[in-house]
């Protein structure tokens, strides 16, 4: 255990000497969620409308949620493995008696740790900047699932990070190309990090609920909000819970067969 | 002894894409790319005891580095069996990988952006070294290599060959019993290379590690290697003693005499082949069979005050025996 913990430890030494890149990253965050607060603040600007389920004090937390559960599910050092693998530098951890897997879930907590820690102080200054009127969960049990759904949706991103990340072994030049193509566009997107995704025709909804993406952003915010019934909460907790299975099981076999053509170049 | 390397009937393809020079062929191999099986490995077979320190000698492209990363496990071996330690490399035990370690040149296992010494804080819990084995450990690297103040700097201010010393550290920190070590001194100072063949020297005998080194480096194979495996386009081509490979492949020897008075160098010609003439040296080849006849004849007929016969530098073997290969493939196709 120890080995993992010296690893997180050299992890944060990492993090903090890209600082600028740090800081840079927080802020594109922090516009994001600005961006989304104005837009719905004039879509609620009537008193006491209610659009899609939502008023505007759950709209609100909707958008300052956004920042935690942002950091908390997307912030990944993960992101790097595709370079590594088209530059062959990932020879260096296939020699080592450590685990690949844990070794890059480690790397991810420190990441996410950092990132846990300025989401909370910009939160706390955005609350300050805008007072807005907020919802606030005071149920126990809610607040409960809302940290079991954030775990599941910090997994299933780790699994579609790594699964982007395996290209190079087929496709050595592509290296970010992919991820680029699937983590903005489609796990943004899908996920709710632009809009709730019960904007979406109930027909798209009701199939985009049978992908993993929502589960990322969406469903998380939704259990915290407690605007569904708890069947409904359990049901959504399911669907993730058997995507992170999915993933899972399909990223260790095509980790197997990608090892099995890495040619380990350049070293 | 112990077996700890089995290398068995070992082939390993590659398939790559050929590119093309220019910007219409990179377009061209994007619609319709060139396919071109490379067999970067052909049929290898050797076994290396335990405490054995091998040599491992072939032209650039050879199939060196492939062998060593198979045997390191990163490669998947196409067919034909390998075992270290009587570890499968390619299962990449922890047991295994505790006491294998594996040098590739330039490779980078250090973290650029920190001092050298959190990646060795980082090998010790990797790799579990007692902290009074690790301390001892590091200062005799340190010593060693000489990078005692350098240990707090920042890697990425380092200069390659501080770089490449921090590198070694790193990978021998934990006393591995078995080394793998491609180009070991490269882009190292005279000193540090003469440093760093002591200690190969002194580990292999101290810890009866085996160690399979390739240079290019001749010197660094004549002071460390009694057997060398020579191979080429992938195939074996010799495995032996290293001064056997001269005696196999080197046809002559050298002559060299020191000459005191006048010399008709057609003369010394007719002897043998005059390699270099520098009064009062000359250096003559001549076929090994007739060698001591060849030296009692310039004695006898020549003014000379000093002679010796020796064998062809290192270098020079080596060379011929990789032309002669090329030579016997080119007939072959």
């Amino acid at each position: 255990m120890s080995k993992y913990l010296q690893i997180l430890k050299i992890s944060f030494q990492q993090e903090f000497t890209y600082r600028l890149n740090f800081i840079m990253w927080r802020v594109r965050n922090v516009i994001q969620i600005l961006v989304f607060f104005f837009l719905w603040s004039s879509v609620f600007a009537v008193q006491g409308s209610n659009y899609f389920g939502y008023n505007k004090e759950k709209i609100i937390a909707y958008a300052f949620l956004l920042i935690l559960v942002r950091a908390i599910v997307m912030s990944s050092r993960s992101v790097d493995v595709a370079g590594i693998i088209s530059n062959g530098e990932l020879s260096n951890l296939l020699i080592k008696p450590v685990n690949f897997f844990k070794y890059w879930i480690t790397r991810d907590v420190s990441s996410k740790t950092l990132n846990i820690i300025f989401s909370f102080f910009e939160i706390v200054i955005l609350f300050l900047i805008l007072r807005p009127n907020m919802f606030i969960q005071t149920n126990p049990l809610q607040i409960l699932l809302f940290i079991a759904s954030l775990l599941i949706a910090a997994f299933i991103f780790f699994c579609i990070a790594m699964l982007t990340s395996f290209v190079p072994f087929w496709i050595p030049e592509i290296s970010w190309g992919a991820q680029f193509l699937v983590i903005v566009i489609f796990v943004e997107f899908l996920s709710g990090a632009f809009f709730p995704l019960d904007v979406f025709p109930k027909l798209i909804y009701e199939f985009l609920r049978f992908t993993p993406f929502p589960y990322l952003i969406f469903v998380p915010i939704k259990t915290y909000l407690g605007v569904e019934n708890l069947s409904t909460t359990f049901g959504s907790l399911s669907i993730g819970l058997v995507w992170s299975l999915i993933l899972w099981i399909l990223m260790k076999r095509v980790w197997q067969k990608g090892l099995k053509i890495y040619e380990a170049v350049g070293r | 002894m112990k077996k700890a390397i089995v290398v068995n009937h070992l082939i390993k393809n590659f398939e790559s894409i050929e590119k093309g020079t220019g910007i219409r062929n990179s377009f061209l191999s994007m619609i319709h790319p060139k396919k071109r099986m490379i067999n970067a490995v052909r049929d290898l077979s050797f076994n290396i005891q335990e405490g054995e320190l091998v040599g491992f000698i072939g032209p650039n492209g050879a199939g060196k580095t492939t062998t060593l990363k198979i045997l390191s496990g990163l490669l998947y071996p196409t067919s034909g069996f390998v075992s270290v330690l009587d570890y499968d490399p390619w299962e990449k035990s922890d047991h295994f990988l505790k006491q294998i370690s594996a040098v590739f040149g330039q490779k980078n296992q250090l973290w650029w952006d920190l001092p050298a010494m959190e990646s060795f804080e980082l090998n010790k819990e990797i790799y579990e070294i007692p902290q009074k084995e690790f301390e001892r450990n590091l200062e005799e690297l340190v010593n060693l290599l000489d990078v005692s103040q350098l240990l707090q700097t920042q890697v990425r201010k380092l200069s390659l060959g501080q770089r490449m010393k921090m590198e070694l550290i790193a990978s021998l920190i934990y006393k591995p019993k078995v080394l793998f070590l491609d180009e070991p001194t490269i882009g190292l100072d005279l000193v540090a290379q003469q440093n760093l063949r002591d200690f190969i020297y002194q580990y292999n005998k101290k810890y009866n590690a085996t160690i399979i080194l390739t240079s290019h480096n001749m010197k660094d194979l004549v002071d460390l290697c009694r057997r060398v495996i020579v191979i080429n386009d992938g195939e074996l081509i010799y495995d032996g003693a290293l001064e056997e490979l001269t005696q196999k492949y080197a046809k002559d020897k050298l002559i060299k005499v020191k000459i005191t008075g006048e010399v008709d160098i057609k003369k010394l010609e007719e002897i043998g082949e005059v390699k270099k003439l520098n009064f009062p040296e000359a250096v003559l080849s001549v076929p090994r069979e007739t060698v001591a006849v060849a030296a009692s004849e310039i004695l006898q007929n020549f003014p000379i005050s000093d002679l010796t016969i020796e064998e062809l530098p290192i270098e020079d073997v080596i060379r011929m025996v990789f032309n002669q290969r090329k030579v016997f493939s080119e007939n072959k196709a």
